[in-house]
């Protein structure tokens, strides 16, 4: 018996890294997927792994951004599956590094626009169907880098503040609806996106030095694991958390 | 397959709700449980339960300041168990209310000798058996009130706020033994102790509730259920986190 048995789960970025394992978890434990991202093949394998695992997943290609399309991704899972219940919000990307003062506007808002905004546009359009079902959980993916700074990340370490504070106005607003609402902050994971911004993971574990108690680098599944116990009924008193999975990195 | 499969576990204030609701969790998930209580009939209720349920236990009255009691407790729970590896640091007392100008230093030191050295006291016997056995995760109990204030608590309070970073002092100590430690922050749940200032629940709920955009009490099992999380290999990348289960209360 699986941890999310009788749950439909809408994951964005699921072609991605973090959203891929939480995705092939939450099918792994019962729960049917739709598996969401802008990156058509990406979400095409993220949903046949699921269904060649003996779970069940849809894909649908979608930008965040766009409410139109955000909204008809969450009709055609209810009209799938029946309803949505579980909401991973993970999609995002971060800046090219830039000072404040040097980063054109156009870049700042393209990242508040994906980070912030496009959790908001999938907030507002899985909510009304959590309310029909009866209740929900809403799990949005923040960082570290929205507890703590970053050098020459301003609009990162600016979305995913707000992605905390915006999980715990849902957490207070729909409480009333059996809607929980929590965020998890990663530490530095080894991701594609984490190497594709540097040369190796030894020059990452290197360059965050004494920072990684744990000498190494957190791994997809273990943000996917706390996204299964947020999902879960056994988190049912858990609601505005921020749940910071990053091996001591801030707590340093 | 429980969660805690081959762990030995050492609850202190395992007569209490919350340690008590773990211990049972713990037991349940197949972890070996030590339940240490300074109160012997309760601690032994505690036990019969995990007994009664097909787990595996044992009692000890112990009071968690005695450091001399406590370092032959914590052995004696890794002689019989042939290891630990996983300690819940719960016990804690509060004070009458009092502001810090009208409170007698006797009634300071008191909450601190049980809530903050008492903490210290087991996890310093604990660790030598934690690298023993190649790592552990130590689970302690801080409070909402170790993040917000309330009226004329000043010893609960520091003693929660100690808790806080005492706990990133070990997650970060001992890192590289695989020693994690997390604290979890409770609302107000639903035990007895909630009685000590109010006559009756109903009366603690009025008053409370509102306070918890979720609606309720939280449950001891709500405590449970976020402890054998950070217990498990699921939070291998959690430590020195603050892990809120508060219904909202701090969300707000």
């Amino acid at each position: 018996m699986g941890r999310l048995e009788g749950k439909v789960a809408f994951i964005t970025a699921s072609g991605g890294a973090i959203a891929g394992a939480t995705a092939r978890l939450f099918g792994a434990e019962g729960a049917a997927v739709c598996c969401v991202d802008i990156v058509e093949e990406n979400v095409n394998q993220a949903a046949a792994d699921i269904n060649d695992a003996g779970g069940k997943a849809i894909a649908i290609t979608c930008d965040v951004t766009d409410d139109d399309a955000v909204r008809a991704a969450v009709d055609k899972t209810v009209a799938e599956f029946g309803k949505v219940d579980v909401c991973f919000n993970a999609a995002a990307y971060s800046e090219k590094r830039h000072r404040l003062a040097d980063m054109p506007l156009d870049m700042w808002k393209s990242v508040i626009d994906v980070n912030l905004t496009g959790m908001f546009i999938v907030a507002r359009h899985v909510i009304p169907q959590m309310q029909a079902a009866g209740g929900g959980s809403i799990i949005n993916v923040s960082s570290i880098y929205g507890v703590v700074g970053a050098k020459e990340r301003p609009a990162y370490c600016a979305a995913k503040g707000g992605v905390r504070m915006l999980s715990k106005s849902i957490a207070v607003d729909y409480a009333v609806d059996n809607i929980r609402a929590n965020s998890i902050m990663p530490g530095p994971i080894e991701t594609p996106r984490l190497l594709a911004r540097n040369p190796s993971i030894e020059a990452v574990i290197e360059r965050h030095g004494p920072r990684l108690h744990q000498k190494r680098l957190g791994k997809p599944e273990e943000i996917a694991q706390t996204a299964l116990f947020l999902a879960s009924d056994d988190a049912s008193f858990t609601s505005g958390a921020d749940m910071i999975v990053d091996g001591a990195y801030t707590a340093f | 397959m429980g969660m805690l499969d081959g762990k030995a576990a050492l609850v202190t204030a395992a007569g209490g709700g919350i340690a008590g609701a773990i211990a049972r969790r713990f037991g349940a998930e197949g972890a070996a449980v030590c339940c240490v209580d300074v109160n012997e009939e309760t601690v032994a209720k505690t036990v019969a339960d995990i007994e009664a349920a097909g787990g595996k236990a044992i009692a000890r009255v112990c009071n968690v300041a005695d450091e001399a009691a406590v370092k032959a407790c914590v052995d004696e729970t890794a002689t019989i168990f042939g290891k630990l590896d996983v300690v819940v640091n719960a016990a804690a007392a509060s004070e009458p209310l009092h502001t810090v100008a009208n409170m007698p230093l006797e009634v300071w030191q008191e909450v601190l000798d049980v809530n903050l050295t008492g903490m210290f006291l087991v996890s310093k016997h604990a660790i030598p058996h934690m690298q023993a056995a190649g790592g552990g995760q130590f689970i302690n109990i801080s409070s909402t009130f170790g993040h917000i204030a309330w009226p004329q608590r000043p010893a609960y309070m520091a003693t929660k706020g100690a808790v806080r970073q005492l706990t990133r002092s070990i997650a970060l100590d001992f890192a590289p033994d695989n020693i994690r430690a997390n604290s979890i922050l409770p609302g107000a749940i639903e035990t007895n102790r909630l009685l000590a200032r109010t006559p009756t629940m109903e009366q603690v709920r009025a008053k409370m509730v509102p306070l918890h955009p979720i609606g309720r009490l939280g449950q001891p099992e709500d405590i449970a259920n976020a402890a054998a999380f950070l217990a498990s290999d699921q939070s291998s990348f959690m430590t020195g986190s603050d892990v809120f289960v508060d219904g909202g209360f701090t969300a707000v």
